[in-house]
C-alpha cells in the first residue's frame, strides 16, 4: 500500500521529479515516465504506479511556474495558466500568482481524487459512451468559446482561430494517410508539436515585443510582492475552484481529452460566466485559478478509464499502462476486484502527493520568483535559451527550432496587429480532434450526417454548442438595438 | 548484382557478408575491410519514434540486455528520433552512412511507410543486422457481436450492403489496417471494400465497446483484459500456431479456421548504409549472443514477445518477401505511392 513508508517515499520522488520536469519546458511527463520505466522493474506494481502518477500530476502542478514568471509554459497543460498568471507577475504580484496557482492546483488535484474514489466505475461507463459523433459535438462546443477569448474584434478572433485550424492540419492525415501542407519536408509529417507553437507564440513573441518596443516594455516586475492571499482574493478563487474541480475532472475522464483541453475549457467557461470578463487576460485571479484547478483535476480524471476499464485515455496513461503490463499487472475491467491494493494505493498516494506538492511548491516561491529580479537583458536571453532548450529536447530536431522562431515572429505580428493569440491556440488544440472525430463519424455512418443528431448525447451537445454560439450574438444584437433606440430618441 | 566476396570459416558468416554486400550496393566497402571490427565509440540505438512505443521498448530493452549480459564493451545510448511515422529517424540514420556505431529498431512500418510514399528511404537503403522478436495481431469484436468465428465475419463483409467497420490505432496503410486486410483478402474479401477507421488518439477500444465500430484490429496483449472481463471476444490471431499463455491460448488462429494466411509483427535492428562485412559480422555475433542470453530471455518473457531470430540472407529474403506482399496489398488499397 501507498501508506507504507516506502510508498510515501516513492510518492515524494515522483512528485519531486514531476515538479522539476514541469519547470523545464520541453521534457514532458510522457518522456519522463518512459525513461523511468526500467527503474520500476523490480518494484512492487503499486509503488511503481504511484511514482509514475506522481511524475504526471507533479509536472502539471509545477508547469505553472514558468508560465507565470516567463510566459513560457513548462508543459502543454499549463499554457492557459500564462493568460492571467503572466500579466499578474508583470504587475509585481508574482508571489501571489504562484501562491494562487499552487492552491488552485492543490484543490483541483485533491477534490478530483475524491471524485475518482467515489465515482470511477459510474463515470467510466458514461465516458465509454463517447464515440466519434460525441467527440465532434464536444469539440465544437469547446470552439464556440472562441468569441469569448477575444478582448477586441470578434472578426480578428475568428481569423486567428482559423489560422489555428489550418496549422493543425499540417502532417499526415490520420484517416487517409494523405500528406498535407508539408512542402515535401519529412520534419512536418507528424505535424507541429503544440509546445513549439505555444513557446513561440507566447514566450518568443513577448521577447520580440520587449526588444522592439523598448518603451512599451512589460518586464518591469522587479518586485514579487507578497505571497499573501487576502480574504477578498480567496473569495474570488472559491467559485472557479469549485466549478473547475468538477469540470476539469469530467474532461479528464474522457479518453483523448486531457489536462490541456481541460485547462482551456476551464478558462473560457469562467470567462463567460464572469461578471467582469474584461479583467480576464489582464491578471484576473479567476482567470488564473480556473485553468490551474481544471488541469490538475483532469490528471486524476485521466486515471478513471485506466483504472476502471484498462483503457488509457491519454498519452501519459498509455505509457503507464505499458509499464504496468511489464510488471504483470494488466489494468482492465477486473482490476478493481482482482487487485484492489493497486486501485486504492493510487488513490491514497494522490492525496499524499498533492500535499507534498503544496509543501514543496509554496516555500520555493520567494526563491524561484527571484528570477524576475535578474536584469532585463539577461532575463530576455534566459527566456530565449529556455525556449530553445525546451523545444530541442522535445524531438532533438533543429528544424523545430526554426518552427519556434517562425511562430515567435507570427506571434509578434499578431500582437502588433492586435490579433488575439488565445483563439489560435484553442483552435489548434481542439481542431485536430474536431476534424478527426468528424471524419471518423462520417466513415462509420457511410457519409450520412444524421449520425450526429440520431443519438441523444451528441444531439444534446450540438444543441448546447448552437446556444453557446448564438447567445452572445443575440446579446450584442439586443445591445445594439437598445443603443439605436436611445440614439433615435 | 549479388557477388560473393570472400570465403569464410562458416557458411553462416558467408551469408552475412553476402547480405551486407548486396544490401549496400557498395562492393568496395565490403572488400576493402577484411579484418575484425569492434566499436571504438559508444553505440547509439535509435528508436525512430517517441518514448514508450514498440520501437522504443525494443531498443531500450536490447541496449539494457546487451550491457547486463556484458556482450558489448562500450556504452549504448538509446535516443528517440520521432516524426513522420519513422521517416525522420530513418533519414537521420541514412546521414550516418559509413559510421557503424548507429543502429535502429525496425518493424513492418519500415516497409509500409516507404511503400505509402511517405519516406524517401526504404529498408533497402539500410543494412539489415538481425531480427530478434515478433508479436502478432488479434481481431476483436464485442461479446454480443453476431459473429462467432472469422468466417462468419468475412461472409458478412462480402455482402455488398455490409456496413461493418474496422478500427485500429495506426494510420491507413500501416500495421493494424494491413494485418486485417491481409487476412481478409485471403478469405476472399475485397480489400477495397473494407471500411477502416483510424483512431490514433487511443480511442479504438472505447469505440469498439460503445458500438461505434464492429471490429478492432490490434495487438494480442491489448485484448487480454477485456476478454477476461467478458467484454470482447477475439475471433482470430494472425500467428501460425496458437500462442502460449492464459487467455491467449484460447484465441484461434486464422489458419485453423481455414484461412491460410499469417501476419507477423517482426522486430529487428538495422544499421546505416555502407557497412563493411566486418562490422556486420560483429553485430551478427553480438545479436546471436544476445538472443541466447538469459537476460534477453527474461525480457522476452516480460513482454510476451516470441523469439523470431533471423540474420544474414535469411533475414534479407524474409524482408524482400514481406515487402512484395505489402506492396501488393497497398496497391489494392490504393495507398501505394512511390516516393521519388
Amino acid at each position: 500500500m501507498a501508506i507504507s513508508l516506502e510508498g510515501i517515499l516513492f510518492v515524494f520522488i515522483g512528485v519531486f521529479v514531476g515538479t522539476f520536469i514541469g519547470l523545464m519546458p520541453g521534457l514532458g511527463p510522457i518522456s519522463a515516465i518512459a525513461i523511468m520505466i526500467p527503474m520500476t522493474y523490480n518494484m512492487d506494481p503499486t509503488i511503481a504506479l504511484v511514482m509514475m502518477a506522481g511524475v504526471y500530476y507533479g509536472a502539471i502542478f509545477g508547469g505553472s511556474t514558468s508560465s507565470i514568471l516567463l510566459n513560457a509554459p513548462g508543459v502543454a497543460g499549463t499554457v492557459a495558466t500564462s493568460f492571467d498568471g503572466y500579466p499578474m507577475a508583470q504587475q509585481g504580484k508574482a508571489g501571489k500568482a504562484l501562491a494562487i496557482a499552487a492552491i488552485a492546483a492543490f484543490i483541483g488535484g485533491t477534490v478530483s481524487v475524491v471524485f475518482l474514489m467515489l465515482f470511477a466505475p459510474v463515470l467510466s461507463s458514461v465516458a465509454i459512451q463517447f464515440g466519434p459523433p460525441e467527440y465532434f459535438a464536444l469539440m465544437l462546443l469547446g470552439l464556440t468559446a472562441i468569441a469569448s477569448l477575444s478582448s477586441g474584434s470578434t472578426i480578428k478572433a475568428l481569423m486567428s482561430a482559423l489560422l489555428g485550424i489550418m496549422v493543425v492540419t499540417i502532417g499526415i492525415d490520420a484517416q487517409t494517410g494523405t500528406v498535407r501542407f508539408t512542402f515535401g519536408s519529412a520534419n512536418l509529417l507528424e505535424g507541429i508539436d503544440f509546445l513549439v507553437i505555444a513557446l513561440g507564440i507566447f514566450a518568443l513573441a513577448e521577447v520580440c515585443a520587449l526588444i522592439i518596443n523598448r518603451q512599451k516594455t512589460t518586464f518591469n516586475a522587479k518586485t514579487i510582492g507578497s505571497l499573501k492571499i487576502t480574504k477578498e482574493d480567496f473569495k474570488e478563487m472559491v467559485g472557479p475552484m469549485s466549478r473547475q474541480s468538477v469540470l476539469g475532472f469530467i474532461i479528464g475522464v474522457l479518453p483523448g481529452a486531457g489536462a490541456t483541453i481541460a485547462s482551456f475549457i476551464g478558462y473560457t467557461t469562467e470567462k463567460r460566466f464572469a461578471k467582469n470578463p474584461d479583467e480576464f487576460g489582464k491578471g484576473s485571479i479567476k482567470g488564473l485559478t480556473a485553468p490551474e484547478t481544471a488541469n490538475n483535476a483532469a490528471t486524476s480524471g485521466a486515471f478513471v478509464p485506466l483504472l476502471s476499464l484498462g483503457i488509457p485515455g491519454s498519452g501519459t496513461t498509455a505509457v503507464m499502462l505499458g509499464a504496468l503490463l511489464v510488471l504483470n499487472v494488466q489494468p482492465g475491467p477486473l482490476l478493481m476486484t482482482e487487485n484492489p491494493t493497486l486501485f486504492w494505493g493510487v488513490i491514497m498516494s494522490m492525496y499524499i502527493g498533492n500535499i507534498f506538492l503544496l509543501i514543496l511548491n509554496l516555500p520555493l516561491i520567494p526563491y524561484i520568483s527571484k528570477i524576475l529580479a535578474i536584469p532585463r537583458p539577461m532575463l530576455i536571453s534566459l527566456v530565449v535559451v529556455f525556449c530553445i532548450i525546451g523545444v530541442y529536447s522535445i524531438s532533438f530536431s533543429i528544424f523545430d527550432l526554426y518552427v519556434l522562431l517562425a511562430f515567435g515572429v507570427i506571434g509578434y505580428l499578431m500582437r502588433m496587429f492586435q490579433f488575439p493569440a488565445a483563439p489560435f491556440i484553442l483552435a489548434f488544440i481542439l481542431g485536430g480532434m474536431l476534424e478527426q472525430s468528424f471524419r471518423q463519424a462520417m466513415t462509420i455512418s457511410g457519409n450520412d450526417v444524421s449520425i450526429f443528431i440520431s443519438n441523444p448525447l451528441s444531439a444534446t451537445l450540438l444543441a448546447l454548442a448552437a446556444v453557446s454560439f448564438l447567445f452572445p450574438l443575440w446579446q450584442s444584437y439586443r445591445k445594439k438595438k437598445k443603443n439605436n433606440q436611445s440614439l433615435s430618441m | 548484382m549479388k557477388k560473393l566476396v570472400s570465403v569464410s570459416a562458416s557458411s553462416f558468416l558467408t551469408l552475412v557478408m553476402l547480405s551486407a554486400c548486396s544490401d549496400n550496393g557498395s562492393e568496395e566497402a565490403a572488400s576493402s575491410d577484411q579484418g575484425e571490427w569492434s566499436p571504438t565509440n559508444n553505440l547509439e540505438f535509435v528508436a525512430p519514434a517517441g518514448a514508450g512505443g514498440g520501437w522504443d521498448t525494443t531498443a531500450r530493452m536490447a541496449a539494457q540486455a546487451f550491457e547486463e549480459a556484458g556482450i558489448v564493451d562500450v556504452g549504448i545510448g538509446v535516443i528517440n528520433r520521432e516524426g513522420g511515422g519513422g521517416a525522420v529517424g530513418w533519414s537521420y540514420i541514412a546521414n550516418q552512412a559509413g559510421d557503424p556505431h548507429y543502429l535502429f529498431a525496425a518493424s513492418p512500418p519500415l516497409l509500409l511507410i516507404p511503400l505509402n510514399g511517405q519516406s524517401e528511404y526504404s529498408y533497402e537503403d539500410f543494412t539489415p543486422i538481425a531480427n530478434v522478436i515478433a508479436d502478432f495481431g488479434a481481431f476483436a469484436v464485442r461479446d454480443d457481436a453476431p459473429w462467432q468465428d472469422l468466417n462468419e465475419l468475412f461472409e458478412d463483409m462480402q455482402d455488398e450492403s455490409s456496413s461493418i467497420t474496422v478500427v485500429g490505432e495506426s494510420a491507413p496503410g500501416s500495421m493494424d489496417h494491413v494485418q486485417f486486410v491481409n487476412i481478409a483478402k485471403a478469405a476472399g474479401v475485397d480489400p477495397g471494400s473494407i471500411t477502416y477507421v483510424s483512431a490514433q488518439d487511443g480511442s479504438a477500444m472505447t469505440n469498439l465497446l460503445n458500438g461505434s465500430v464492429d471490429v478492432y484490429s490490434t495487438g494480442v496483449t491489448e485484448t487480454i483484459e477485456q476478454v477476461r472481463a467478458g467484454e470482447v471476444r477475439v475471433l482470430a490471431v494472425t500467428a501460425e500456431e496458437r500462442l502460449e499463455g492464459d487467455t491467449v491460448e484460447d484465441y484461434p488462429t486464422a489458419i485453423e479456421q481455414g484461412i491460410d494466411e499469417v501476419f507477423v509483427n517482426w522486430r529487428g535492428f538495422f544499421g546505416p548504409p555502407d557497412m563493411t562485412e566486418a562490422e556486420v559480422e560483429y553485430y551478427v555475433n553480438a545479436f546471436t549472443e544476445l538472443n541466447e542470453s538469459e537476460e534477453w530471455d527474461a525480457v522476452r518473457e516480460r513482454y510476451s514477445w516470441d523469439e523470431y531470430f533471423m540474420v544474414g540472407e535469411e533475414y534479407k529474403q524474409f524482408l524482400e518477401e514481406q515487402n512484395e506482399e505489402m506492396r501488393l496489398l497497398l496497391e489494392e488499397l490504393d495507398l501505394y505511392g512511390e516516393s521519388e
